[in-house]
């Protein structure tokens, strides 16, 4: 760090040869204190607090450290995963989402319940396609809402989650599906890869988790290697600036609720498929786990910030204390206690941070 | 270097609700020239800019940019075209990378705006380099990926430059860049702009410091109500009939303060010995009732933390304050209110106004709970009363006052926030910079505003970096130094130079 201080020094000089006075205003940028460094990287504070969660749990039940166990994750967190992607984008561009659940609700079921009507056998690709379109045409609702009200992302999209969930309910049923198609049903069982495990039991990671990987690196190309993922920081940044240095916030809203819509509408098709079951009522009610992870892995919730590592490390530290706290006998009334603590810790110390730094 | 303008604007016309902002304005703009751009608040400055940027179409007239016509201009046609402007707010995004908020603009405007595209982050880098070591910022990775959000308000300032550098602009805009600078980061910024200037970019100078458009050099264009009053170099007008031609009033220098109150009065506020860690240490003086005490020092001097001190916003650690024969507690902003002490802080936009609020709102804000009837609700009858009897007193510009603060110009928003403290009957008024980024007409109103409160026998401390104001308007003068008061003057027995040196001498 000191290191790259003088660099800074030293090139400031050079110029100073040009004209004097300018040395005077560039060697102003200080070196980053420990916690300035922590707010400029916070992801290294969330993988604080996957080890230490790791030991405590390891040290309590060691049969915690298995690729079992990582399985487990991996298996839980898809459908998490892909929901926090899309909220990632979406806090990144100022906005907050909370109709997703919703979106993949509808999407999941209604064409659940299209594919056993109209054709059972239908090719599970062509399934995923469909939720695919479905979660983009109900983000792009939210995203045409936001953009031409003007209202508060927030407000309209707790508009549309009851407004997507009560369609959903009114016109398209209230039963739940134990049989689902059976592409999807095929699907949901086909291992990636699998061991047995010491005491004979079928470590399975299901294939879906291809899925987590896809989206996470096409996520991290848009957000960092394209003009449109510029073009989201950049409204997350500041709205009035983004517009008048040129950027097209009709097309950056779109995207983000479009995009963000996709994510949850195959998640919702994949959430059914590994659990064999489509339950209409499911999911809803999920957003703050999602919102939670990401504030965890470091985004703000005042727009501008946050990377695919940080989301993926907090969704990992949620889905860590969700479903492995339970192997040491930890209620799991306490796993809120624990993430809402989490969150306190940290939304504290990234504050104190920023105003030092 | 061609002689056909660069930019031309021709018979421009722009209207608001039926109000003319532009009546006619043309304009030429050559290469490689410093224009600037004065005029009073609502004199139609900002509009003519707004429109030139194309954030707002003309009604009627065009522009001409190298000989091509536009009756109007989207935001990135006139990026496009090499128009760039440097609002005060300075238009970058806090939370991008240096590198990014200079050359991503550019690449943007390069592609039509176009966002699916991936980008060259090699190229954007060396872009982005040039730019900024042509400012005279490091052009080294690790400065590019610098925060903007981390740097102090003068490299930034020096980063929006290097931005309009990487578009290659041929014509940069710059709306007041000076007003929160330090001397040595305006020079340094006026350096800057000498290269520019050999270069052949055409720099329109938004500015209130007449001082420094001398310094600068160039061309003058003054506007009054939305008309063209002048266009000519700036050494052929002198600062009296520039401020003529901007007010059509004749201005003096003469002093505003009159009476001389001091010994032998009463005496309002006494400080003892007042002190604050780092920032202030052994303050000592009393003020007079009706008597104007100036505070001046340079940045470091603590008299910022002593107004704040005195507000109850910053408290001080050790010392006394009297009031009326009576010791008081200021520990927060709240307490300075109860003792009737008022304070004007010099960032009215984001300390003093609620901008989005009205003009009512904002002035009943520090008594709303003398408003109270006896069910606790605010009487609006006598909310509107007091608003409207505080814009006829301080001369405020609206036909309403439900109108928000927002829709004022900056003279009037800080007669708003005078306006809020004389609703409490203040004992001491404490004004902060309170014609920083305020036009001459207004000054002058503000200034004889302070005057009457005076003489109605408030005590007030005016806490400003403007010689000349100080002069003019005080009684006694303090100067502070690393944070203690090491000089009192009396301002009726010294010149200007006489204050300018000392205040040098003590810095050094």
């Amino acid at each position: 760090m000191s290191e790259s201080l003088h660099r800074v020094a030293q090139t400031s000089q050079g110029a100073s040869a040009l004209s004097p006075a300018l040395a005077e205003v560039a060697p102003q940028v200080r070196p980053l204190g420990f916690t300035a460094r922590l707010v400029r990287n916070p992801e290294w504070f969330t993988v604080g607090l996957i080890i230490v969660t790791c030991l405590v749990v390891g040290t309590m039940n060691p049969r915690f450290f298995q690729f079992a166990t990582l399985f487990d994750l991996l298996h839980s967190g898809t459908t998490v995963s892909l929901f926090a992607l899309g909220t990632l984008v979406v806090l990144a561009s100022g906005g907050i989402d909370v109709s997703f659940t919703a979106i993949a609700a509808f999407t999941m079921y209604s064409i659940t319940k299209a594919v056993f009507a109209w054709w059972p056998d239908a090719p599970f690709v062509l399934i995923l396609l469909c939720g695919a379109v479905g979660g983009v045409l109900l983000g792009l609702i939210n995203g045409v809402l936001v953009h031409r009200l003007k209202a508060p992302s927030l407000i309209v999209t707790i508009g549309t989650q009851y407004l997507y969930r009560g369609l959903l309910l009114t016109f398209v049923g209230t039963q739940f599906f134990m049989n689902i198609p059976h592409s999807m049903d095929s699907f949901g069982r086909l291992p990636l890869f699998f061991y047995h495990t010491n005491d004979g039991l079928r470590a399975v990671l299901p294939v879906s988790v291809i899925a987590l990987f896809l989206a996470a690196g096409v996520t991290w190309w848009l957000l960092n290697r394209t003009m449109m993922g510029r073009g989201v920081y950049a409204m997350g940044g500041s709205l009035p600036i983004a517009e008048r240095l040129g950027y097209n916030l009709r097309a950056i809203h779109l995207f983000v609720f479009g995009y963000t819509g996709m994510l949850a509408g195959i998640a919702g098709i994949l959430h059914v498929s590994t659990n064999r079951l489509a339950n209409p009522f499911d999911l809803v009610g999920t957003e703050l786990d999602v919102i939670a992870a990401v504030i965890l892995g470091g985004a703000r919730i005042t727009g501008g910030t946050g990377t695919v590592v940080g989301t993926l490390l907090g969704v990992v530290l949620v889905t860590l204390i969700n479903s492995v706290l339970i192997l040491v006998g930890v209620p799991s009334t306490w796993q809120k206690v624990i993430i809402g603590a989490f969150i306190l810790v940290a939304g504290t110390l990234f504050a104190l941070g920023r105003r030092a730094g | 270097m061609s002689t056909a303008p660069l930019l031309e604007v021709v018979d421009i016309h722009k209207r608001f609700t039926g109000v003319y902002a532009l009546r006619g304005v043309s304009l030429s703009f050559q290469r490689g020239q410093i224009y600037h751009l004065l005029g009073e608040n609502g004199c139609g400055k900002s509009t003519l800019i707004k429109i030139i940027s194309g954030a707002q179409p003309p009604d009627q007239g065009e522009l001409v940019i190298e000989g091509v016509r536009h009756a109007r201009l989207a935001p990135l046609e006139a990026l496009s075209a090499g128009i760039e402007t440097v609002y005060q707010d300075l238009s970058l995004l806090p939370n991008m990378s240096v590198a990014e908020n200079v050359a991503l603009t550019s690449e943007l405007a390069a592609h039509a705006g176009r966002l699916t595209r991936t980008f060259d982050r090699r190229a954007l880098a060396r872009t982005a380099a040039r730019a900024l070591e042509a400012v005279g910022l490091p052009g080294d990775a690790d400065f590019q990926a610098t925060l903007v959000e981390q740097l102090p308000l003068a490299t930034r300032q020096l980063v929006a430059i290097a931005r309009a550098i990487a578009s290659e602009a041929k014509f940069v805009i710059m709306d007041e860049p000076t007003t929160s600078l330090t001397q040595k980061e305006v020079d340094n910024l006026i350096a800057v702009l000498a290269k520019l200037r050999a270069d052949g970019v055409a720099v329109l100078f938004v500015s209130h410091k007449l001082d420094e458009c001398y310094a600068i050099g160039g061309e003058v264009i003054v506007l009054r109500d939305g008309q063209k009053m002048a266009q000519g170099p700036i050494e052929n007008y002198t600062k009296a009939q520039i401020g003529e031609l901007m007010t059509g009033k004749q201005l003096s220098n003469e002093r505003y303060r009159q009476a001389e109150v001091m010994d032998g009065h009463d005496i309002v506020l006494d400080v003892k010995a007042l002190s604050r860690s780092r920032q202030f240490a052994d303050v000592t003086f009393s003020l007079h009732r009706g008597e104007i005490l100036g505070v001046t020092g340079l940045l470091d001097s603590g008299r910022n933390e002593l107004a704040r001190a005195l507000a109850g916003v910053a408290p001080a650690d050790s010392g006394t304050v009297t009031l009326d024969g009576s010791i008081v507690r200021l520990k927060t902003p709240s307490d300075a209110k109860w003792q009737r002490i008022g304070y004007v802080p010099e960032d009215r936009l984001n300390e003093g106004l609620f901008l989005d609020k009205s003009i009512r709102d904002n002035v009943i804000t520090a008594m709303i709970s003398s408003l109270r009837d006896r069910f606790g609700q605010v009487d609006r009858r006598r909310t509107r009363e007091l608003a409207e009897r505080t814009v006829k007193e301080l001369q405020i510009a609206t036909p309403d006052v439900d109108k928000p603060v927002q829709s004022l110009s900056g003279g009037n928003q800080q007669r708003v926030l005078i306006g809020r403290w004389l609703a409490i009957d203040p004992r001491v008024l404490i004004l902060h910079g309170p014609t920083v980024g305020v036009d001459v007409g207004s000054k002058d109103i503000i200034y004889r505003i302070m005057q009457r409160l005076a003489k109605q026998g408030i005590g007030i401390i005016l806490i400003s970096d403007d010689l000349p104001e100080l002069l003019q308007n005080c009684d006694r003068i303090l100067m502070m130094k690393k944070g203690r008061v090491s000089n009192e003057y009396r301002a009726g027995q010294l010149t200007e130079a006489d204050l300018y040196h000392a205040l040098l001498s003590e810095a050094a």
